[in-house]
């Protein structure tokens, strides 16, 4: 049979029914994820207030990298990103000792992960009290004469956004404590058995063999962390202190929000959101290199 | 053959989803609606098709005890109009804008609606998203109406009144006594009086002024109590938004200066960035401070906590020269409105004319303690003299509330934060004139639509 016979058999054979059962779940697909992104670019390049068809090119753009509250906004966002670090290691820390089932290891463990399926503005309501300026930790403070260390935690300018980064990390801790528990889990015993045998000490094994055999983990960790802290702290912001005082605690999400809902000014927080789209979009890839550089290498 | 009928079918079955995802996806149309300006129907009877209104609803918050008059309301209604039903849905301050920029993005939601005063309301009328109440009530009912001109553009009447708010400086007497601070023997102090009473009070080891700037509506308080105080009209306040004088002339934004020596001297609380408005005016009713401002349905949550005999209420203090600072601060606060896509804008019209009925004006009152904006309401019934001095500073005189007349933008971005500057320390009074006159240029450019129509409101 010749080649062009063959190929000739291989078309009139070509089934599309599978194509077809699929096309439902593609295009809802297409309509949930690549629709509202499309949408929000091309909104970006029409006027402020998204009527239709009225094209204003960059002016958005111009107009929003020239707002002093747009770079404060991405100010603490990039602040928040010191979070990132603390996290990790505060989480490979724990998890550590976790892992080694010190006594009551299983209740400390639960106390770890609760407050990460708690909803985030439960937790920053909470906090709002806690950190009131007569709130309990402050008297707490006053009671063990520290009173001078009782600041305004959520109204100071200063202290704001260290304070909301402190119950970001407090909740967002159990998430990677359970991750970097749940990959030690699976590494092999004999590694750690014959390190002791090596006389490996307690700092040696976690140098040499946890922290290794955590790192694809730890990678994952760092970028859904560092995408979390440029676009995950709406909630936290919103409930605990609107983005004040006087834009002291605004970021890039509560700056869309208010434009597209407060302000019916659509077309500037979608510009805002195509900026914030770009920038997280680098850890995206970032991540996806780092991950096919270790199956490239054979790494798990 | 089997093979090419499940092909078939399955061809069918993909096919039916694909053209209902996008049937679906489809913007509905409303079923009718009433375009701002058009002459509405007359009134109908008793509805005798089953209706459903959805009434996305504000006042809990400046007056305790509104939800609870509102179920009531709702209940007493289904009497009257038994095909009637009313669907309340409160809303939280915070997103009460917000929540209907969405509704009215996609011109669906609810029948009636709420918005404060003037500027947000007026900014939902620009964006074809308010039928207008004069052209579905008659004269004759709009005529009882109280402050309706808050909401008056284009020759229309847009929304309807519900209650009359001020701000009153509150005061309590025993903390006066012991400071030995004098109440004013007329309605108000002037400015150096009320600064004299504060460094009394300080003295005394009391807190002079408490108030919570967290979510930053103190400072808009002040604002609109003592900010406009070097105006002589709103129109001269709608010059500035529009561009045709800067803000950062004194006569807008020079009161800041007075704000920032006030909390400098340390006469406001000292958690005043830690709590909300209402957690603020909370200290008050618990005795913690001397003064605070307060709207009547708080003044007479005071007086139920502390005690009639201990609490005064006198008008916030003048300081400015303008004609406005002798102007009375009481407005409507919450407007209530048909939405342009009710689908019932007759039904919604008569449920809001029967909020206006004598017997549920009387409810109101007695429910929150807040005056209604209506002639018809029996004075009376107002027997605390405090309340009754509150509806005299309500009722006498021009009233303006000066935040009603700046967008809602210019709200948010800079009267709201330039007060959290002041009260946090974190700016000077010159920035915050700087942050009116910057956010005013940006809104202006952000929303040339809206520009042309507050350039008519500055005429």
């Amino acid at each position: 049979m010749s080649a062009m016979t063959s190929a000739l058999r291989r078309r009139r054979h070509f089934d599309v029914t599978p194509y077809l059962l699929v096309a439902p779940a593609v295009a809802l697909i297409l309509l949930i994820y690549v629709y509202p992104i499309v949408r929000v670019v091309i909104d970006s390049f029409l006027s402020p207030t998204a009527e239709r068809g009225t094209t204003v090119g960059l002016a958005n753009y111009t107009f929003v990298l020239n707002d002093p509250v747009f770079w404060k906004s991405a100010q603490n966002n990039a602040f928040l990103l010191i979070g990132v670090p603390i996290m990790t290691i505060l989480a490979l820390v724990i998890a550590v000792i976790l892992f080694d089932q010190i006594r009551g290891w299983r209740i400390y463990r639960t106390l770890v992960f609760t407050p990460y399926i708690l909803a985030v503005p439960v937790i920053g309501v909470t906090f709002v009290y806690l950190y009131s300026y007569n709130g309990i930790v402050n008297e707490m403070l006053r009671a063990v004469g520290a009173g001078g260390l009782a600041k305004d935690w959520l109204g100071n300018p200063t202290l704001v956004m260290p304070s909301i980064l402190s119950v970001i990390v407090y909740r967002e801790l159990g998430f990677g404590v359970m991750l970097f528990l749940a990959r030690m889990a699976s590494i092999r015993e004999e590694l750690y058995e014959a390190a002791m045998i090596d006389g490996a000490g307690w700092w040696a094994r976690l140098r040499y063999i946890t922290v290794p055999q955590l790192r694809t983990v730890i990678t994952f960790f760092v970028v859904i962390e560092l995408i979390t802290m440029l676009s995950w702290v709406f909630a936290y912001v919103y409930s605990m202190t609107g983005g004040g005082p006087a834009f002291a605690s605004s970021v890039l999400e509560l700056y869309i929000w208010k434009y597209a809902f407060a302000y019916r000014a659509i077309g500037i927080a979608s510009a805002v959101a195509v900026l914030l789209l770009v920038a997280t979009s680098v850890f995206i890839v970032v991540q996806l290199l780092v991950r096919g550089d270790e199956s490239d290498t054979g790494e798990e | 053959m089997r093979r090419t009928l499940a092909r078939l079918g399955g061809l069918a079955v993909a096919s039916s989803l694909i053209l209902g995802a996008c049937g679906g996806a489809a913007t509905p149309t409303p079923a009718s609606s009433t375009a701002p300006g058009a002459s509405a129907p007359a009134p109908s009877a008793a509805a005798t098709e089953p209706v459903t209104l959805s009434f996305w609803y504000w006042a809990e918050s400046d007056a305790p005890g509104a939800d609870k008059w509102m179920a009531e309301t709702v209940a007493e209604y289904k009497k009257v109009q038994p095909n009637v039903t009313v669907e309340v849905v409160s809303q939280p301050t915070d997103t009460l804008m917000s929540a209907f920029q969405t509704a009215a993005a996609s011109k669906s939601g609810p029948d009636i609606a709420s918005q404060w005063a003037t500027g947000p309301v007026l900014s939902f009328v620009w964006s074809d998203s308010v039928a207008p109440i004069s052209d579905l009530v008659s004269t004759d009912e709009m005529k009882h109406w109280l402050n309706t001109n808050e909401n008056v553009y284009a020759g229309k009447t847009w929304a309807m009144p519900m209650y009359l708010l001020g701000i009153g400086l509150a005061y309590n007497t025993e903390l006066f006594a012991k400071a030995g601070v004098t109440p004013p023997a007329g309605d108000r102090w002037t400015y150096d009086e009320f600064l004299a009473a504060s460094a009394k009070l300080k003295a005394a080891g009391i807190t002079p002024f408490v108030g919570g700037d967290k979510n930053g509506y103190l400072g808009a308080w002040w604002f609109a109590n003592i900010g406009g105080q070097q105006l002589d009209s709103v129109q001269e306040l709608a010059k500035a938004v529009v561009g045709e004088v800067p803000f950062t002339d004194p006569k807008y934004t020079g009161w800041y200066s007075i704000l920032d020596d006030y909390v400098k001297a340390g006469y406001v609380n000292d958690d005043v960035m830690s709590l909300d408005l209402d957690q603020g005016v909370r200290l008050f009713q618990q005795g913690k401070g001397a003064m605070a401002l307060t709207t009547d349905g708080m003044l007479a949550t005071a007086i139920n906590d502390l005690g009639g005999d201990k609490v005064g209420v006198m008008r916030p203090p003048k300081w400015g020269t303008g004609t406005l600072a002798d102007a009375g601060n009481a407005t409507q606060s919450i407007s209530h409105f048909v939405t342009s896509w009710s689908a019932h804008p007759q039904e919604a019209a008569a449920f809001l004319q029967f909020m206006h009925t004598p017997d549920r004006l009387t409810a109101w009152y007695k429910a929150t303690g807040v005056i209604p904006a209506d002639d018809r309401f029996d004075a009376s019934l107002v027997t605390v003299p405090q309340l009754q001095a509150m509806s005299k500073f309500e009722t006498t005189g021009p009233q303006v509330w000066l935040e009603n007349w700046i967008p809602p933008q210019i709200d948010g971005e800079a009267d709201i934060p330039a007060g959290q500057m002041i009260f946090s320390g974190s700016g000077t009074p010159a920035d915050a004139a700087d942050l009116w006159e910057r956010v005013a240029g940006t809104w202006r450019s952000a929303h040339p639509d809206e520009l042309a129509n507050w350039q008519k409101l500055a005429q």
